[in-house]
C-alpha cells in the first residue's frame, strides 16, 4: 500500500461545499494537476465503457474485489516528481504549494478527441449540477461507485458518504428464495366469473333450483294453480290475502274485496271500500266466521262471510290500516301512523286499546296462538312484541312493549309465531336488511339470524314440520323455505312471481302457501305433504283420537298393545284391551 | 407488552421493541402487497390490528416466506444489524423496478438507567397511534402512486452492517435495485420510535415525464 496516498489534512474548497457529483469531480479534476494512469495502481483495470461522463459508474453489476484508484485529471503532463507529489497530496512546484485531494478510484484517461483545455467547456453538452444518466442505476452503495471506503480513512469516506448520501458500511441483501408467485389471476377475473350469477337480473338466470345439499327435498317449481287477480296493488306495506280455516280465501284487489271457496273455486264479491279509497288489509277471524277489512281511510269494516253481510263498520283511526290481526272477539288494528288499536268487535265502542310503540307505520301484526302475546312490526324498522291482555275497558289506557327490538334496518312486515315452540318469534327485515331473525320472547334474546338475497315480505313457519318458509320481494322475488333451527336452505322457488312476491297465507291443511304479487297474479304452491295417516299404530290412534275429540274408538284391527296418550281436553282415559 | 420495572429495564424492552417493529413490518409490508395490487385481493383477510382493520395474507406460501425473512429482521433487530428494509416492486416480465418502499430503522439512545424515573417509557397507545398513522398514510398512497397494470413481483432486501451476522446460505448480496433517479419520485412518509428504534418510511416510485 505503499502509493497510498494521505488524505490531505485540508481539503481543496472546490470539494468542500458541493456534493461530489461525478460532473463536479469531472470539473475539478479538469482544473487540477493531473497525472497520467499512475504506475504500480493496484488492481485490475476494469473494462469501462469509455464513458468519461460517467466515470463513476460502471454498466457490470459486479462488486470490485480490489481497492482502485483514482487520480485527478487534467491536461497537463507531469512528471514523476510531480506524481509522486500529488500522491502524497502536497504538490511543490515553482515554489507554489497546492494541495489536493486524490480520490482513490480507478482513472481513465479521456480519449484524445475528446481532450479538452481547461478553458473550454465540456463537449459533452451538460449542466454541470443536473446529471445525465441513461439507463445505469444510481449507485446505492459506495462499492458501486468504486470508492473503496477500506483504503480512506473513516472520516473521509464518511464525510463523502454523508455528502453523497449514501449508506455506508452497508451490505445489501436479499433472502435467497423468490417470493411466490400470486397463483390467481389479480385481476379477479375467476372470482368474477364465480359470482356472476348473484349479480345477475333475475330472469336470465337458470330456473330456479333447490339446494343442493342432501337436504334436498323436491318442491314443486310451478304453482299448483294460478288466479287471476286484476288490480291487486304492488304496496309493500298491504297485507291484502287472508285464508281462512274453512279454506276460504280473501283477496282485496283495489277497493274490492272478494272471497274464493277453495273447496268448489267459486268467487264471491264481498264489498268495496269507500268512494276514492282501497282495501288495505284483510284477514279473516281464527274460526272462520268472520272478516276483517281495513280500509286506506282508517275505518276496519267487520262482514260475516257466511251472509255476506257487513255487521259493523269501526272508524277512528287516521291512517291506513295496513294490517290486522285476530285474537278471538279481539280484532287488533295496525295504522299507517303507528298506533295499534284492539277493537272489541261485540260491543259497541269498539276501541278498547290503544298501544302506541312505532314512529312508523305498522305493517306487520301477528298475535301468538293462545292469546298472550302480540308481534307488530313497523315501518321504523322495530319489532315490538306487546302483553295481549286487553286492558281496561278504557280509551285512554295505553301500555308498552314488552320487549322492542331494533337490530332490522328496513322496514319489518314478515312476522311468525312458532307453532311448536310458543316462545319463538321470526322476523324479517326489508330491502335495506333481509335478515330474518329469531327470538325468544320469553328472554327477550336473539336466537338465530339468517341473512337471505332479498327484503323478507312474509314468514311462515310450517305446521307440521320444523320449517320456516319465507317469501321474498326485490330482487329474487322467491319462496324460500328453510330448516329450523339449522336455517339450512331446504328449498328456494326462484321467481315465483314477475314482481315482488308481497303477500301469502297457508292453506288450513298446513301444506299449500298462496301467495300474491304485483303482477296480479295469485298462486298455489304445494309446499310441504301433509302428514299421512301411517301405518303405525299410535299414529293411527293419535289422528282418530284427535279427530273425534271425546270417544276414544278401540280399532279392533288393532293386533298389539298400545298405550293411548291421552287428550288435552277430554277426561277419558283409554282402556287397553288386550287381543284375545 | 408493558415495560416492567427490572434492573435491566433496557433489555426487556429492547426485545418488546423488536417485536413492536417487526410486527409493524409484517403488517406494511401485507398492506403493500395488498393496495399496489401484487397479490390478489381476495387473498387477503381482515385482521384488528393496531386499533383498526388491516389485511393480512391467507396464501400460505406467503405467509412462511414472510416469516422467515421477518425472522431474520428481528434477529438483526436485536443485534443492531439491520439499518434498512426496502420492499421493491418489480414488474414480473420486463425486471423493472417500479416502486421502492424504504423503511429506516435507527436505534435511539436508550435512557439511562439513573433517569428511568423522569423519562416515562413511551405508551404503547403512541406507539400504536404513529403505526396506525403509517399505515393509514400507505393506503392513502395509492391515491397517487402510478398504476401498476402489468403482473409483479416485490423483494425484500435488507441493508445491513458489515458485522452482522448473515446467514450464507440464505441472504445472498444483490443489487439494490434502485429506480434511477432522474425517473424516480420519493415521497417521505411518516415515522414512528418506541424507546429504542425508530423507523422512518418513504416510498420511491418510478415516474416518467
Amino acid at each position: 500500500m505503499s502509493n497510498m496516498p494521505r488524505t490531505p489534512a485540508r481539503r481543496s474548497r472546490s470539494v468542500a461545499k458541493t456534493p461530489l457529483t461525478p460532473s463536479l469531480s469531472a470539473a475539478v479534476n479538469s482544473l487540477t494537476i493531473a497525472s497520467p494512469a499512475r504506475k504500480g495502481s493496484k488492481g485490475s483495470s476494469k473494462s469501462f465503457v469509455g464513458d468519461i461522463t460517467n466515470p463513476f459508474f460502471q454498466p457490470s453489476k459486479s462488486r470490485p474485489t480490489s481497492p482502485l484508484k483514482r487520480a485527478t485529471s487534467g491536461g497537463i503532463q507531469v512528471s514523476e516528481s510531480l506524481q509522486r507529489q500529488a500522491n502524497a497530496g502536497v504538490i511543490r512546484k515553482g515554489g507554489i504549494e497546492s494541495r489536493l485531494d486524490v480520490i482513490t478510484c480507478d482513472y481513465r484517461p479521456p480519449k484524445p478527441d475528446m481532450k479538452r483545455s481547461k478553458s473550454q467547456p465540456a463537449v459533452i453538452q451538460r449542466d454541470r449540477f443536473i446529471t445525465n444518466r441513461e439507463e445505469q442505476d444510481v449507485a446505492a452503495t459506495l462499492e458501486l461507485m468504486h470508492l473503496n471506503p477500506r483504503s480512506a480513512s473513516p472520516g473521509h469516506t464518511a464525510r463523502l458518504a454523508e455528502a453523497a448520501n449514501l449508506p455506508i458500511n452497508k451490505r445489501v441483501l436479499a433472502f435467497h428464495e423468490a417470493p411466490p408467485i400470486p397463483s390467481s389471476d389479480p385481476l379477479m377475473a375467476q372470482q368474477r366469473e364465480i359470482v356472476r350469477p348473484l349479480y345477475a337480473r333475475p330472469g336470465a338466470l337458470t330456473s330456479s333450483t333447490s339446494s343442493t345439499t342432501n337436504k334436498t327435498r323436491k318442491v314443486a317449481m310451478q304453482p299448483k294453480r294460478v288466479l287471476d287477480a286484476p288490480g291487486m296493488v304492488d304496496d309493500f306495506y298491504l297485507n291484502l290475502i287472508s285464508w281462512s280455516c274453512l279454506n276460504v280465501v280473501a283477496v282485496a284487489l283495489g277497493e274490492s274485496t272478494y272471497v274464493w271457496q277453495a273447496a268448489t273455486g267459486s268467487v264471491v264479491h264481498v264489498g268495496d271500500a269507500p268512494e276514492g279509497s282501497y282495501v288495505s288489509s284483510v284477514d279473516f277471524s281464527q274460526d272462520g266466521a268472520f272478516l276483517g277489512i281495513g280500509m286506506g281511510t282508517g275505518d276496519v269494516e267487520l262482514w260475516d262471510v257466511e251472509t255476506n253481510a257487513k255487521l259493523r263498520t269501526m272508524g277512528g283511526h287516521q291512517a291506513q290500516i295496513a294490517t290486522l290481526a285476530w285474537n278471538g272477539h279481539v280484532l287488533s288494528s295496525g295504522c299507517g301512523d303507528g298506533s295499534i288499536w284492539h277493537h272489541d268487535v261485540r260491543i259497541a265502542r269498539h276501541k278498547v286499546m290503544e298501544l302506541l310503540g312505532h314512529a312508523g307505520e305498522v305493517c306487520g301484526l301477528k298475535w301468538r296462538e293462545d292469546g298472550e302475546l302480540l308481534a307488530s312490526g313497523g315501518n321504523d324498522n322495530v319489532v315490538n312484541v306487546w302483553d295481549g291482555r286487553v286492558g281496561d275497558v278504557n280509551e285512554e289506557s295505553r301500555s308498552s312493549a314488552k320487549w322492542t327490538k331494533r337490530n332490522h334496518t328496513a322496514a319489518v312486515k314478515a312476522v311468525a309465531w312458532c307453532p311448536w315452540s310458543p316462545s319463538l318469534l321470526a322476523s324479517g327485515g326489508g330491502t335495506n336488511d333481509a335478515t330474518i331473525h329469531i327470538w325468544n320472547t320469553t328472554t327477550g334474546a336473539r336466537l338465530h339470524s339468517l341473512s337471505t338475497p332479498a327484503q323478507v315480505t312474509s314468514l311462515h313457519f310450517a305446521p307440521h314440520r320444523k320449517e320456516l318458509l319465507s317469501t321474498h320481494g326485490y330482487p329474487t322475488n322467491s319462496i324460500m323455505v328453510h330448516s329450523y333451527p339449522g336455517l339450512e336452505k331446504v328449498a328456494e322457488i326462484r321467481d315465483a312471481h314477475e314482481s315482488r312476491v308481497l303477500f301469502s297465507c297457508v292453506g288450513p291443511s298446513g301444506d299449500v302457501v298462496c301467495t300474491g304479487a304485483g303482477d296480479e297474479n295469485l298462486k298455489f304452491w304445494r309446499v310441504w305433504e301433509v302428514p299421512k295417516k301411517t301405518g303405525k299404530k299410535a299414529g293411527k290412534w293419535y289422528d282418530a283420537i284427535r279427530h273425534d275429540n271425546f270417544t276414544a274408538e278401540i280399532e279392533k284391527r288393532t293386533t298389539k298393545l298400545s298405550i293411548v296418550r291421552p287428550l288435552q281436553h277430554s277426561q277419558f282415559n283409554v282402556v287397553i284391551w288386550p287381543f284375545f | 407488552m408493558a415495560t416492567k420495572q427490572a434492573p435491566t429495564r433496557q433489555a426487556i424492552t429492547l426485545k418488546g421493541s423488536t417485536a413492536i417493529v417487526t410486527d409493524f413490518f409484517k403488517f406494511a409490508v401485507n398492506t403493500i402487497l395488498y393496495q399496489r395490487g401484487v397479490y390478489p385481493a381476495d387473498d387477503f383477510h381482515l385482521v384488528k390490528k393496531y386499533g383498526q382493520v388491516v389485511m393480512l395474507t391467507q396464501d400460505l406460501a406467503l405467509e412462511n416466506y414472510l416469516n422467515k425473512i421477518l425472522q431474520q429482521v428481528q434477529k438483526w433487530l436485536v443485534s443492531g444489524g439491520v439499518t434498512q428494509l426496502v420492499l421493491a416492486i418489480i414488474s414480473k416480465d420486463s425486471r423493472v423496478t417500479l416502486e421502492r418502499w424504504v423503511f429506516d430503522i435507527n436505534l435511539q439512545n436508550p435512557p439511562a438507567e439513573s433517569a428511568d424515573e423522569a423519562v416515562a417509557a413511551k405508551p404503547e397507545s403512541v406507539i400504536q397511534a404513529e403505526i396506525r398513522d403509517i399505515l393509514k398514510q400507505i393506503v392513502s398512497t395509492v391515491t397517487f402512486l402510478p398504476t401498476m397494470d402489468e403482473p409483479t413481483v416485490f423483494n425484500i432486501l435488507a441493508y445491513t452492517s458489515e458485522s452482522a451476522d448473515v446467514p450464507a446460505d440464505e441472504w445472498v448480496d444483490t443489487d439494490p435495485l434502485a429506480i434511477e433517479a432522474s425517473k424516480s419520485q420519493q415521497v417521505k412518509l411518516r415515522s414512528f420510535s418506541t424507546d429504542i428504534h425508530r423507523v422512518e418510511a418513504m416510498v420511491a416510485y418510478r415516474y416518467e415525464g
